[in-house]
């Protein structure tokens, strides 16, 4: 069983298309780097997207005012996901997106105007909620019907490509753009840090001495089409997604169960529906947020699952920043780029494997080896996990 | 066909746990408050003291449901809410801009729009599909929509609702943008379980649901739905709608007018539960007590229009003998 996917756009910090994100992955270059575009604190590490929002609505010829980074940022890797496709009326073409802060960026420069008694402007807010963002993504599209947003903190993405597919299988769209956005807003930097697990580091996913995260943002998008979309727009497929699965690891509402039991119900879950063997799995773009409890935690679920024989593994928000609903999306792109070129990506800043598991992921970039199915993690606050498999073949 | 075996709602109306309250509510008056149980039969008191009002209202509403419907654990949970935890978001983004330094984390941790399926998972110790759909008014809809694909894909009992809740600070900005309410802002919570068997007692069924955003032409919509499900505007014999406005040309009265759906026939299902997002999860809980009472109502179509932009529609049917 699969899902064919035709397209894929991406707006992240290493770069602003997907053949830039790609180039960046080869070359080991990370995005994470002292905050330039966001008001905060001077040397606050952020992986942001390196263009301003007056750059963005340039290019996406939008007018200065009314809407948000988040919409901004989703508008652009929708667009590339889009490509040229035409509407037509014969296909029933939807769009769900994910994001944890919707227009929280313009919400917090409203409210500071507002606390300040400046005489704030309060059509601000209309952009705040976060199927707004979708909803304004969609209207620049030209896409109507079936608009969704999903909001399942850092799982939100993929559960966007998971209900995408899901839709398609059951004969509900016959395409549908699936993906994530989000930008960086000082209500999550802060909020990250009231928690104690941002990193004012570099930050140093299953390495012994992590200590937390740092935030990224951004978007990515892809194109799913079922046969009949595919029939009539002739687009060739890039991969496939074969498997998905969502559980809940009911321990606590911020922290991973110690034993990986959510963790390990939605990656054992999404493989046998995939139908793919465990040693079939060529790689696993983990979650790997950086933090102690996320990574021990998704180091049970992986030797639960794998035991002895875990394929190659890394995870890539060293390079990206934690991009919160946006990461399910962007490491989607990632794992068919993974597909599409043999590519097992670099887990930078590892060093020490953690003396509990001893699990050690990949360091440096292998293109040796063919790299046919890739198992996709993104687990959430509120107990949400949620694993991808993505393949070469339906 | 998709069985309700059971449905909850804590709002602004006496709907918590009383089964017939369809035939005594009256319109809400500018005045009222939210008529919360006492949680403590819930929720635990030490989760209660940092619970929000969204929060308390979910997971009382689910454990409610689960209880009618007889269930151990629902197969998922999936909640839809407009505007998620405004009262913590509020709070932690205050702080933010306010204070210098280390801040508490309780408000941001309860800020997340899926804090209420998370937390209703946590309480019962649910392991399934848990998800948060946020789509506006349509949000409801989305989450129905869900749990309806759930069900024809493997899954049973599927806990599915919607909660949203009321911040002072609503009131204000519907005054600066004049948005010239004719019913009050309120909160409310409505959760259902779904069903593809027919459980001991069913209450209702939903036949049919959709969530058409930036929609064009609302009339064409209801008409296209109504003729998909083999219905014409005369089989039906309840209509809940949602708007905000007095009757305005063009409007979805007009809407049912040119359909053919008869004025008394159709209701305005916000001058009960005053407005929030997703108040289309108390119009389903309405139009279920108004069927289990009277045994005329055989099909009833919730017509979201709230917005003009977005249309929702959930076609319910009664449960044949």
């Amino acid at each position: 069983m699969g899902v064919r996917i035709t397209g894929m756009g991406i707006v992240s910090a290493i770069g602003l298309t997907v053949a830039e994100n790609l180039q960046a992955l080869t070359e080991s270059r990370s995005g994470i780097g002292p905050v330039q575009y966001l008001e905060e604190s001077e040397g606050l590490l952020v992986g942001e997207v390196k263009m301003s929002n007056e750059a963005l609505r340039q290019e996406l010829d939008i007018a200065p005012k009314g809407i948000s980074r988040t919409s901004l940022l989703g508008l652009k890797a929708a667009k590339e996901a889009w490509g040229d496709n035409q509407h037509n009326s014969r296909l029933r073409t939807g769009i769900i997106s994910a994001t944890s802060v919707g227009g929280m960026d313009r919400t917090e420069d409203f409210y500071k105007t507002y606390l300040g008694n400046n005489n704030p402007d309060f059509n601000i807010l209309k952009t705040h909620d976060s199927g707004s963002t979708t909803e304004r993504i969609a209207a620049e599209l030209g896409i109507s019907g079936y608009i969704n947003t999903l909001s399942t903190a850092c799982s939100s993405g993929a559960n966007a490509i998971m209900l995408g597919a899901r839709m398609l299988l059951n004969g509900k769209l016959d395409r549908v753009l699936v993906g994530g956005s989000d930008a960086l807003t000082k209500f999550t930097i802060n909020g990250f840090r009231s928690l104690m697990i941002y990193d004012d580091q570099w930050c140093r996913p299953f390495d012994d001495s992590r200590s937390g995260l740092n935030l990224g943002e951004g978007a990515a998008f892809l194109l799913m089409e079922n046969e009949k979309s595919i029939g009539i727009s002739g687009n060739k497929t890039i991969g496939f997604v074969n498997g998905w699965a969502n559980a809940a690891d009911a321990y606590h509402q911020t922290a991973s169960s110690p034993e990986g039991k959510g963790a390990t119900l939605a990656i054992t879950n999404a493989l046998a529906q995939s139908g793919i063997a465990l040693s079939d799995i060529s790689y696993i773009n983990a979650h790997g947020t950086g933090t102690k409890n996320n990574d021990l935690s998704e180091s049970v679920a992986l030797t639960n699952v794998f035991g002895e024989h875990i394929p190659a593994f890394s995870s890539t928000k060293p390079f990206t920043g934690h991009t919160l609903a946006a990461a399910g999306a962007i490491e989607a792109v990632f794992s068919i780029l993974a597909i599409q070129h043999n590519l097992i990506f670099p887990n930078l800043n590892y060093q020490t494997p953690i003396v509990e598991t001893g699990l050690n992921p990949a360091v440096t970039l292998q293109s040796e080896t063919p790299v046919t199915a890739v198992v996709s993690n993104s687990f959430g606050f509120g107990g949400n996990n949620s694993s991808l498999v993505f393949s070469n073949h339906i | 066909m998709y069985y309700i075996s059971a449905a909850s709602s804590i709002t602004h109306q006496p709907t918590f746990q009383n089964v017939g309250f369809s035939a005594v509510i009256e319109p809400l008056r500018e005045s009222s408050v939210l008529l919360n149980p006492d949680y403590k039969g819930f929720i635990d008191a030490g989760l209660l003291r940092r619970m929000s009002k969204i929060l308390r209202m979910s997971v009382a509403c689910a454990k409610d449901c689960i209880s009618q419907a007889e269930i151990e654990q629902p197969g998922a949970i999936i909640v839809g809410t407009g505007l998620g935890c405004l009262l913590d978001t509020e709070k932690f983004l205050n702080n933010v801009l306010t204070i210098e330094g280390l801040l508490p984390p309780t408000a941001f941790i309860q800020s997340t729009h899926n804090t209420m399926a998370g937390q209703i998972s946590l309480s019962i110790g649910n392991h399934g599909y848990n998800m948060t759909h946020t789509q506006n008014t349509l949000s409801f809809e989305n989450a129905l929509l869900d749990a309806m694909l759930l069900l024809d894909e493997h899954g049973d009992n599927i806990l599915v609702g919607a909660a949203d809740e009321a911040i002072e600070f609503l009131n204000e900005i519907s005054g600066k943008l004049h948005f010239q309410l004719t019913h009050p802002i309120t909160s409310g919570a409505s959760f259902f379980i779904l069903s593809n068997v027919k459980n001991v007692n069913p209450l209702a069924c939903v036949k049919d649901s959709r969530a058409i955003g930036l929609v064009q032409h609302v009339g064409s919509e209801v008409h296209a739905f109504l003729k998909e499900n083999e219905l014409n505007a005369e089989d039906l014999d309840l209509v809940l709608f949602s708007g905000v406005g007095g009757h305005i040309s063009g409007g979805v009265e007009d809407v049912f007018e040119n359909l053919g759906i008869a004025e008394n026939k159709s209701h305005n299902y916000l001058t009960y539960s005053g407005i929030y997002p997703t108040t289309s999860a108390f119009a389903l809980h309405l139009a279920i007590d108004k069927m289990k009472t009277d045994k005329s109502l055989r099909n009833v179509l919730i017509c979201n229009t709230f917005i003009q932009s977005n249309l929702g529609l959930t076609l319910l049917q009664s449960i044949e003998a």
